[in-house]
């Protein structure tokens, strides 16, 4: 459905994205993670036509996107990462502007905005400016703004900055809605935890540059180590962590130490033994699975979020 | 203290990166005193007016006249006009000079010196002035610097009048007695032989016009007996208010142009809120937002300064309906070269701080330079050239050819042209420049 081919794209001095190949199907909810700068919403920019790649094309249900093809942008729904809002008017005049540049006629309009609205939960501040609604609202109105036209494809980036956790959900859940009713999204973030939750497939990119891409369960086996052992940093377990050198390689990290077992502590039962005797207590001991944190610091050797 | 220190020097620092502020705190002020200095002050080049002056005197008074107003600094005084084909000149006569004033053309005023201007019965010299009032501070300096020559340089002209004059209203002997008593008195109190005083009161002879030596302390009201002026006003006798009419035009493309250039450069809030950006990843192409931004400005302009027309109509008795279809005309092609101005500014400036203190700085100097405030002709030459390259001058030229001289299509036409013309080459510049330097 969308096709992006060997793109490249520089701005003056920096190379912002570097031999990109993505093909997304149709119905996918297909996450971009990667940290800041990474080049994200480069690659958003791009697939809409708003930028020019410098060499390479990107193609939307085999038509070619570029900045001049009008056509491709109808069937494309963007949610900037930047809110781009008519500040001093009403959301409702809003919705009405932006969803008569998609030539939606005035009857079909009204309820479209209705619509969306509701499934932002800003009905009732449908009259308000703007510029009085909270950053929360706003953002939940910029998304909003990008499903008038019911787009086959929604492009999100990073559309749930500054949201609190109980709209975070709403919003999750209204993706995982249309996504379930066919649409396809791609969404972009840089927390893993989103990317888990919401995606089918995922990309991980860093420095303008895709260093891997499948399913969860794909990206997990990357790893060598498919689980983790981390115990809380408190003040009662950073006195004593030096002793865990005995077990196995210790990475230090802002909340946790990362406990990466010798061959010889394979059983859960030795370890924990281990830490018992060295005086850390179980109740700081977590074992889970990798997650994509773990992924993209094996990958590149630093944190998501550095 | 320090802590007051440290935070006057971060306002400097503040002020130093925010080039409107400086623009519209120093160099703004600037420009306008320059231009004031050189209209109202002294110092700096002057600018000259110009007249047509049309001598069909024979006498020597007003030969001495004409030499003399020739010498004037501040006037710039025309004799002479060429032939259509721009082959032959030819001596402007007084019918001439009446039909170059109404054209509105080369001059607002012209003086002739009749063929009786002065003879030997004359008891003042007679002056004929049209004028066209279409400034009034024009007309007033052309009278006041004529007086002044007069009195400057013929002082000597005065005794001859005054005595022809009681001559005439006390008689013969009367004026013998008048002219001994009067030559004894002041070759007494000036200590000069009296005889001579006599033959200077009776006797006019040209050289002895040359000498200033005489003291000119003469009132005005003795001088504007002797000196008769014959005005005739020949434009906008039947224009209502005149003050208004005359003006309304300079104003009205000044408000256009700070209210057009905000509609362009408004593009900078919308790029800002990011609107800019969400158009254009939208059906929308920058064509059509270049396009909209044009037109919706236009036409804004274009209410915009009916709206002033008709509240100057309805309050001031403006005129605005009986050449109703070229104020049209010129308020779209204004409102054309307004919008491309605003256009140009957008595609200059980095930000909307930036745009509005360019497009405050050009607008001022524009409107100092074009004639919004007062007549081009009161500014020295080399500005008078500046002026016409400013979209100010044509757009006030024509207010006035519409309004004031009621004037048809004809007499706007190169203005249209001149107008349109700018408009057009200034939005092609534009267009270039949107898109090198990706402003949208
Ligand atoms: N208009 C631009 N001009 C110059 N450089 C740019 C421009 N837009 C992006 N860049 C650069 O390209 C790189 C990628 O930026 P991009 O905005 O795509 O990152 P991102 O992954 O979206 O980051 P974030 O998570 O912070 O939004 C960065 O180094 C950025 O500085
Ligand atoms: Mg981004």
């Amino acid at each position: 459905m969308l096709k992006i081919n060997y793109v490249d794209k520089h701005f003056e001095k920096v190379t912002a994205l570097q031999n990109i190949n993505l093909s997304i199907e149709k119905g996918e909810f297909f996450g971009l993670l990667g940290p800041n700068g990474a080049g994200k919403t480069t690659l958003m920019n791009l697939i809409v036509g708003y930028l020019t790649p410098d060499s390479g094309s990107i193609s939307f249900q085999g038509e070619l996107v570029a900045s001049d093809n009008l056509n491709v942008r109808k069937k494309i729904g963007f949610v900037p990462q930047d809110i781009s809002l008519f500040q001093e008017i009403t959301a409702y005049q809003n919705l009405k502007i932006f969803g008569k540049l998609y030539e939606l006629d005035n009857k079909d309009l009204s309820k479209k905005i209705d619509e969306v609205l509701e499934l932002v939960r800003l009905n009732e501040r449908k009259h308000d400016i703007v510029k009085e609604f909270s950053g929360g609202m706003k953002r939940r109105l910029n998304l909003a703004a990008s499903l008038l036209h019911d787009p086959p494809i929604l492009l999100c980036d990073e559309p749930t900055v500054g949201v609190d956790p109980q709209s975070r959900n709403a919003i999750f859940d209204m993706l995982y809605n249309l996504n379930q009713n066919g649409k396809t999204i791609v969404y972009t973030t840089h927390y893993m935890e989103e990317a888990e939750r919401l995606c089918s497939r995922l990309a991980i990119i860093d420095n303008g540059n895709i260093i891997a891409k499948g399913t969860l369960v794909d990206l997990i086996n990357l790893m060598e180590q498919k689980e983790t052992i981390r115990i809380q940093k408190t003040a009662a377990t950073q006195s004593k962590i030096e002793s865990l050198n005995l077990i196995g390689t210790v990475n230090e990290y802002d909340f946790y130490y990362e406990l990466i077992p010798n061959d010889s502590f394979n059983q859960h039962s030795k370890i924990f033994k281990m830490l018992e005797e060295n005086g850390i207590p179980n109740q700081f001991i977590q074992i889970g699975r990798a997650n994509l944190e773990d992924v993209f610091l094996n990958l590149t050797g630093r944190s998501l979020r550095d | 203290m320090k802590t007051v220190y440290n935070l006057i020097i971060k306002d400097l620092i503040r002020l130093k990166n925010d080039k409107p502020a400086l623009l519209l705190s120093f160099i703004v002020p600037m420009a306008l005193i320059i231009i004031f200095g050189n209209i109202f002050g002294g110092g700096g080049p002057r600018g000259r007016v110009a007249m047509i002056l049309v001598n069909e005197s024979n006498s020597p008074v007003a030969k001495l006249i004409e030499s003399k107003l020739d010498t004037v600094k501040s006037l710039y005084v025309i004799k002479t006009f060429l032939s259509d084909d721009r082959k032959d000149t030819f001596k402007i006569d007084e019918q001439k000079a009446i039909e170059l004033i109404k054209s509105g053309k080369s001059s607002a005023a012209a003086l002739i010196m009749p063929k009786d201007f002065f003879t030997d019965t004359s008891t003042a010299l007679k002056f004929k002035f049209y004028f066209d009032p279409k400034n009034d501070i024009e007309s007033a300096l052309i009278q006041g610097t004529i007086q002044q020559t007069i009195m400057s340089h013929a002082p000597r002209l005065f005794p001859v009048l005054i005595t022809r004059q009681s001559l005439k209203f006390i008689g013969q002997d009367s004026t013998a007695k008048f002219i001994s008593g009067f030559g004894k008195l002041i070759g007494e109190f000036f200590n000069v032989p009296i005889d001579s005083v006599i033959k200077s009161m009776t006797i006019v002879d040209s050289a002895s016009l040359y000498s200033t030596s005489l003291n000119t302390a003469s009132s005005a009201n003795v001088i504007s007996n002797l000196v008769k002026f014959e005005n005739e006003q020949l434009v906008g006798k039947e224009v209502q208010n005149p003050g208004l009419t005359r003006t309304v035009g300079g104003w009205a493309i000044m408000f256009l142009l700070f209210s057009l250039t905000g509609a362009a450069t408004s593009l900078f809030e919308e790029k800002q809120e990011g609107t800019l950006k969400r158009l254009l990843c939208m059906p929308v192409s920058r064509a059509h937002i270049l396009w909209s931004k044009y037109i919706y400005s236009m036409l804004f302009g274009i209410f915009q300064l009916l709206v002033l027309f008709f509240f100057s109509w309805i309050i001031f008795n403006v005129e605005m309906f009986s050449n109703f279809l070229n104020l049209l005309i010129m308020i779209t092609v204004s409102a054309a070269a307004a919008v491309s101005f605003g256009m140009l500014i957008t595609s200059f400036a980095k930000s909307m701080n930036q745009a509005a203190g360019i497009s405050t700085l050009f607008i001022l100097t524009m409107s100092a330079v074009g004639g919004s405030w007062f007549p081009t002709s009161l500014l020295p030459d080399w500005m008078q050239t500046i002026s016409k390259v400013t979209l100010t001058y044509w757009s006030v030229d024509g207010f006035l050819q519409v309004l004031w001289r009621q004037a048809p299509f004809s007499a706007i036409a190169l203005n249209v042209l001149v107008l349109l013309t700018i408009s057009l080459l200034i939005n092609l510049y534009a267009l270039v420049r949107f898109n090198n330097n990706k402003t949208l």
